[in-house]
């Protein structure tokens, strides 16, 4: 079974994809009652690349700041719905209902 | 009780705060001091305002966007995660059940973000 096959079995799972270091998608899964097309998983990849390349530079200059070490190098992006958050890590996401999520082990899923 | 004095005394979590969504105004309780607590507030919020903004180019296209409105997010490092959920930031501890814990709390208390702002 192939990785994105894995993230579709997260409990909620409407979308996997894989995309490149610079956001562009390269594979997908979308269930079969998601709205979701291959261009919004386009841009939700972007979005991941874009977020985590800012978060990272934050962490970094939070952590030289503060002295407080724990957030670089940054390893994930969540974004938030109301009903449905997407969950990136790598070069990997996805996408799932709310009611029905659990994190932590979308990240489990997405670091294995 | 505030959402993030509550956020603040669950075991795990370093710190918790809200931000004003206009001007540098916050309040804060956990591991911070101001100075830290103030680019928080403004790290956190210069963050949600780009989701916001990638949200509709997200779903400027697309019928029934599943992500319009945005509600919050979250970044996860090797030890500690950020989530923000409305105007509400929290500062965690990667600890098993914390992450899941926080979300669903702040969800369920900020689902209504209308009263928030």
């Amino acid at each position: 079974m192939s990785s994105l096959d894995n993230l579709m079995n997260l409990h909620g799972a409407a979308a996997a994809f894989e995309f490149s270091d610079t956001g562009e998608l390269t594979n997908h899964r979308i269930s079969d009652d998601s709205n979701l097309t291959p261009d919004a998983l386009d841009l939700l990849a972007h979005v991941f690349i874009a977020n985590i390349a800012i978060a990272t530079m934050q962490a970094r200059g939070w952590e030289k700041t503060t002295g407080q070490g724990g957030f670089y190098p940054v390893q994930g992006f969540t974004l938030v719905g109301l009903e449905w958050s997407a969950v990136g890590n790598g070069q990997r996401g996805v996408v799932l209902r709310n009611d029905a999520c659990d994190f932590e082990a979308a990240y489990a899923a997405l670091d294995s | 009780m505030s959402v993030y004095a509550e956020l603040a005394d669950i075991p795990g979590v370093i710190a918790a705060g809200e931000y004003a969504y206009r001007g540098d105004r916050y309040n804060y309780k956990g591991q911070l001091n101001d100075e830290m607590a103030r680019m928080a507030s403004i790290m956190c919020r210069a963050t949600t305002m780009g989701t916001h903004m990638q949200t509709e180019i997200l779903c400027a296209n697309s019928e029934n966007c599943p992500f319009d409105p945005a509600h919050g997010w979250m970044v996860r490092g090797p030890r500690f995660s950020v989530c923000v959920v409305a105007n509400v930031f929290c500062f965690l501890q990667n600890e098993a059940g914390l992450l899941n814990r926080v979300m669903k709390k702040m969800q369920d208390k900020l689902a209504d973000v209308e009263k928030m702002i």
